[in-house]
């Protein structure tokens, strides 16, 4: 009769995880909502704190604006996003009723963390390697590709996993203005008093959750390998010898 | 200083709990001298509410009749859903302003499982007959239910009734609808559950906008959904050019205002009775209605409006 039997009674239920309604389908409803807001600002963010980050100006004004950015509640955003002539409640295909406008607010919620990463990445690059490349004769560009963008793309993997993870744990607001996703469920459940269905939808996003930190860290290991491990211990070794 | 310390702890410690002594004896003085006069201060009434803005005004209404009647009443503590203060009540709250099969139902979900059957009906009587046990177990007493009722009610645009010939829920029948309600309206009886099961409605779809929220007019009004769910005493729906639809066949479980006590309250507090009661029977749906609209529509301060109208109907001073 617990909380945690009847959760764990909820989500080992078959019939709660198939159906329209079912779990799986709001997962991946929830899943496409985050991804392609994750993808929208990226489209917005990697460009621009790139550019930013190369040139080395304006850095300070694009990160501390997308930082008050992070203190504006996405909730409050998409409430007034909804109740704007645009987007409104326009319906938008998978993305479901005010779909523009809860993709707009996921993805300036995913801004920051994007620009601010990405721009300290990019000015995280040693001078001396900069100059180095740029003694080789490297022109801006070629400087930006083969020197600048491989030395900080490790952190600019981790910023997207940061953007991505907290994207789709936000992405449950959907719910509130009647869009897809995990959110119904747990609205669904704390509205009825039942309170099993509201805590297994919060424990399938904190999970999945988990898992995209994980699948992230793993693609970003993939992506771009550490380049001070396993190589190091060659050369401190071939130094010794 | 360091030796001083212990000392000084001990000699406050000791200063503090004769000061407590004291202060237990005097009070213990005022609550008899009180008793047997019947002036002066009561003792103090800890309300607890939820916040739209019906619940507020009638919260505040209880509050000036119970400060008038000479109980002290801090500002009532006013929160997002029942089970916020429910999870205090009786305790930390001593008087809850409430409705007959609201606390009914949450009780008998919260004491039988979430699957519970439903104790109440469309009529008062029976269902507070069927809650007693209820009620019993959780020590709550409820004081005379007021004729006034806040039920759920649903409504359409002024054309889509015109055009429709729609004015009663039974009009609908056979029509595929899409329902603008707040979340919890799926499968439940005086919802979607009642609207399709007694009514024969097929709601084809039930877009979770919330309880008379400005989405759920808008989507209403917008002509996203057909039909939208509000409380009888909504009265918003005239200006905004929708009506509301009779509930011919009495889905509606009896919700008329009650108070609700704290049951070791009302055993050291007879008195809060009498003034409570007197309010409830000075409400009706009309003239509550009227002073909700004062309040969501005129923007009327919660206090002013039930300030003038407990003065009109002379229960406060």
């Amino acid at each position: 009769m617990s909380l945690f039997g009847d959760v764990v009674r909820y989500l080992l239920d078959g019939s709660h995880w198939h159906g329209d309604l079912g779990l799986l389908p709001l997962l991946g409803q929830q899943l496409l909502l985050s991804v392609t807001a994750l993808v929208i600002a990226l489209l917005v963010a990697l460009p621009l704190a790139s550019w930013l980050g190369h040139i080395g100006r304006g850095g300070f004004l694009a990160v501390s604006v997308s930082n008050i950015g992070r203190a504006v509640p996405t909730l409050a955003l998409l409430a007034i996003l909804v109740r704007a002539e645009w987007p409104g409640t326009a319906y938008l295909g998978p993305y479901g009723r005010a779909g523009v406008a809860t993709l707009l607010a996921l993805a300036l919620f995913a801004l920051p963390p994007l620009i601010t990463q990405t721009y300290v990445a990019l000015r995280e690059v040693p001078a001396e390697t900069k100059e180095a490349a740029v003694g080789l004769g490297m022109s801006g560009w070629q400087l930006f590709v083969r020197v600048e963008l491989p030395l900080a793309l490790p952190l600019v993997l981790s910023g997207v996993r940061l953007a991505l993870v907290q994207v789709w744990a936000t992405a449950t607001i959907a719910a509130l203005v009647a869009g897809p996703g995990l959110g119904n469920v747990i609205t669904d459940g704390f509205s009825n008093q039942r309170y099993s269905e509201g805590v297994a939808g919060a424990v399938v996003v904190a999970v999945v959750a988990l898992a995209l930190e994980i699948a992230g860290a793993l693609l970003a290991r993939t992506l771009a390998p550490d380049p001070l491990r396993g190589e190091t211990t060659e050369r401190a070794v071939g130094v010794t010898a | 200083m360091r030796t001083l310390r212990p000392i000084r702890r001990t000699l406050a410690v000791a200063l503090a709990a004769g000061a407590l002594l004291t202060a237990s004896a005097c009070g213990s003085d005022d609550l008899s001298s009180d008793d047997s006069s019947g002036s002066g201060d009561k003792g103090t009434v800890r309300l607890a509410s939820q916040n739209f803005d019906e619940a507020v005004l009638v919260t505040t209404m209880y509050q000036q009749v119970l400060e008038n009647a000479g109980y002290t009443v801090p500002d009532p503590t006013f929160v997002d859903t029942r089970d916020v203060y429910m999870a205090k009540f009786p305790g930390d709250f001593d008087v809850v302003p409430e409705y007959v099969a609201g606390i009914g139902d949450y009780l008998n979900i919260d004491q039988n499982g979430e699957d519970a059957k439903p104790v109440t009906t469309n009529d008062t009587d029976e269902s507070l007959q069927a809650m007693q046990p209820l009620l019993d177990k959780a020590g709550i007493t409820l004081l005379d239910p007021s004729p006034a009722a806040s039920q759920n009610a649903f409504f359409v645009t002024k054309d889509y009734s015109e055009q429709n010939g729609v004015t009663k829920l039974s009009d609908l029948q056979g029509k595929s609808i899409t329902l603008a309600a707040p979340p919890d309206c799926k499968g439940r009886s005086d919802c979607e559950g009642g609207l399709t099961g007694v009514y024969g409605i097929d709601i084809a779809k039930i877009l979770p906008l919330g309880y008379a929220t400005p989405e759920t007019y808008k989507s209403v009004l917008d002509g996203e959904s057909q039909l939208g769910e509000t409380g009888t005493l909504d009265g918003t729906l005239d200006d905004q050019g929708l009506v509301l639809l009779e509930d011919d066949k009495g889905i509606q479980p009896a919700q008329n205002l009650v108070p609700a006590v704290s049951s070791d309250f009302l055993k050291d507090n007879p008195d809060v009775a009498d003034p409570l009661n007197s309010l409830m029977a000075a409400l009706d749906n009309q003239t509550l209605g009227e002073l909700i609209a004062q309040v969501t529509v005129d923007r009327a301060k919660p206090e002013d409006v039930a300030k003038d109208f407990l003065q009109s109907k002379g229960l406060i001073d």
